[in-house]
């Protein structure tokens, strides 16, 4: 087959302004990002609620360290049937329906408006104005499945597979351009950082489960069933009797 | 700190210490004045990390003038943030102007509520204020929101502990025994409120968490000399017969014996003369073995 040459044109009008347009385009919307992020806020009774769950898995996890007598203690604050806290505690469901929620709207506008809008407006702009033009090649064969990925818009079933479409140019950058913006935006991309200290880490970011009701249920049941096996039992005839320590083993065997 | 340190040699102090949450105000507020002060612009966006950091130590150190500069800068740049109104609400707390301090803390929960620093701040303001039992109080509110802060469930066992109630001091660490059973200072000190209560249970509880605290670290000699102690108290005033009474003596004496072990294998000989707790354990000893 005959050797393709592009018109260096090409190079400047159409292979140059298409990395240039993405990648102006990602460190816009990068900083869109940062303006329109609304600061997540937690209530006092979700985090109180996460903090709760763990500490009863704590308690059915480790348990076995501390006396029978402070186990069940503890056991019974949580599940006593009349007065535990995951009996007593009522939490409505906080499965919210986005559509009621105005601030869950919101989020979800602001997502599609920073992510989902530009990839289309830009990906639907730069095919209408740079359609039709093969920008590059890449410098090794490829077989004919990459046709579709690579040569988007120029449908030519003789074409080589290695010769790289505009539309496809476009895509490749889109993805192809995340490690620039970390080397260019910082590793955690600074101005996040910045909006970290804005965001006063406000307490332990930890995740609130989504419906509590059903996390308590969950822990009540798996409380229910823990039982107290005291890890120290015999501790003292462990120590006492004999048995040789880790570090002797190690000595005896280096002599 | 006399010799010069490079740049990049204080950062990562800093760096190590953030990390770990190392207390050394002394050593950053030497670092701060050597190195970091006249080089702030290299710093990057590390900078306002360091200023927190250093208005923290300065704090500690009682040096307002460099605390007024951190936060000045850091409020220069973030002029909202709570994080800087905490620093400068610790500002108040440090010259001892606590109304208004408790003024800053209040407000920065009046717009976020479940901000866990400025909680505890007011509470470490009632504890400066030597109002241990309502500081107790609100620490106890405290921690039925947030269960799992093991700092405050500490601190909650030290304030029980200068009130002389054990009993609920004893309660605060085995929340602590569980979010860490590997630490065997937690089981010492467990050990230690237990032998304090006496009686003879609790004294039985007090042995074996002493020697969980010796298997952890076989070098903790107080956990050993516990171990001894409370293992020679049950040798004579256990009443589960005479099988429990020969086994404590044989914990005694192994105790006694690892104790002997250790001050021979650490101290000289002049010094071994002078160290009277071998002689009283011997004597100890002794005793227990003539009834």
């Amino acid at each position: 087959m005959a050797e393709l040459l592009l018109d260096s044109n090409i190079r400047v009008w159409v292979f140059l302004p298409i990395v240039l347009i993405t990648f102006l385009i990602g460190i816009l919307r990068h900083y869109v990002t940062i303006l329109l992020s609304s600061e997540k806020k937690s209530e006092l009774r979700q985090v109180s609620d996460s903090h709760a769950l763990i500490r009863s898995r704590i308690l059915r996890e480790n348990g076995k360290y501390i006396p029978k007598q402070s186990f069940l203690v503890r056991k019974s604050f949580f599940n006593n049937e009349d007065k535990g806290f995951f009996k007593v505690e009522k939490r409505e469901s906080q499965a919210k329906n986005p559509m009621t929620d105005p601030s869950m709207m919101t989020d979800m506008m602001k997502g599609n408006v920073t992510n989902v809008l530009p990839m289309i407006i830009i990906g639907g702009w730069i095919n209408w104005a740079f359609s039709g033009f093969l920008t590059t090649k890449v410098p090794f064969p490829l077989t004919f499945r990459f046709k579709p990925m690579l040569q988007r818009g120029v449908e030519l079933i003789t074409l080589d597979a290695s010769w790289v479409s505009s539309a496809s140019w476009y895509f490749l950058n889109v993805f192809g351009l995340r490690s620039m913006y970390t080397l260019i935006l910082g590793q955690d991309n600074a101005a996040d950082q910045t909006r970290a200290m804005q965001d006063q880490m406000s307490g332990s970011a930890m995740m609130a489960p989504p419906d509590p009701m059903k996390a308590f249920k969950a822990e009540w049941e798996a409380l229910e069933v823990a039982t107290h096996d005291w890890a120290l039992e015999g501790v003292e005839e462990e120590l006492t009797g004999g048995i040789i320590q880790p570090e002797t083993i190690y000595l005896r065997s280096k002599n | 700190m006399a010799q010069q340190m490079s740049l990049s040699e204080a950062r990562t102090i800093l760096k190590k210490f953030r990390d770990e949450q190392t207390r050394d105000s002394h050593l950053i507020i030497n670092l701060w004045n050597s190195v970091l002060m006249d080089n702030c612009h290299k710093l990057g966006d590390e900078l306002w990390l360091v200023y927190e950091q250093v208005c923290a130590a300065a704090l500690d150190c009682q040096r307002f003038d460099t605390a007024e500069l951190c936060i000045q800068a850091l409020d220069n740049k973030f002029p909202k943030s709570i994080r800087v109104r905490r620093l400068k609400g610790m500002l108040y707390e440090a010259r001892e102007e606590y109304t208004d301090a408790e003024e800053e803390y209040n407000s920065i929960l009046e717009k976020d509520e479940t901000n866990m620093y400025a909680k505890k701040r007011k509470i470490a303001i009632l504890k400066a204020r030597q109002k241990i039992s309502e500081a107790i109080h609100s620490l106890n509110d405290y921690l039925k929101s947030f269960m799992t802060d093991y700092e405050a469930w500490n601190e909650l066992c030290d304030l029980y502990l200068s009130q002389l109630d054990y009993n609920n001091a004893a309660f605060c660490l085995e929340e602590l025994i569980m979010y860490n059973p590997h630490n065997h200072l937690y089981h010492q000190k467990y050990a230690e409120i237990r032998y304090t209560q006496g009686g003879n249970e609790n004294i039985e509880l007090a042995r074996t968490y002493f020697a969980q605290a010796v298997k952890l670290n076989p070098n903790n000699l107080r956990a050993l000399y516990g171990f001894f102690l409370s293992s020679s108290y049950l040798a004579v005033s256990s009443n589960k017969g005479v099988k429990d009474k020969q086994l404590n003596q044989k914990y005694s004496a192994w105790a006694a014996e690892q104790i002997q072990n250790k001050y021979e294998s650490q101290q000289p000989e002049s010094q071994l003369k002078e160290t009277k707790v071998i002689e009283c354990i011997e004597k100890l000893l002794d005793s227990l073995q003539a009834n």
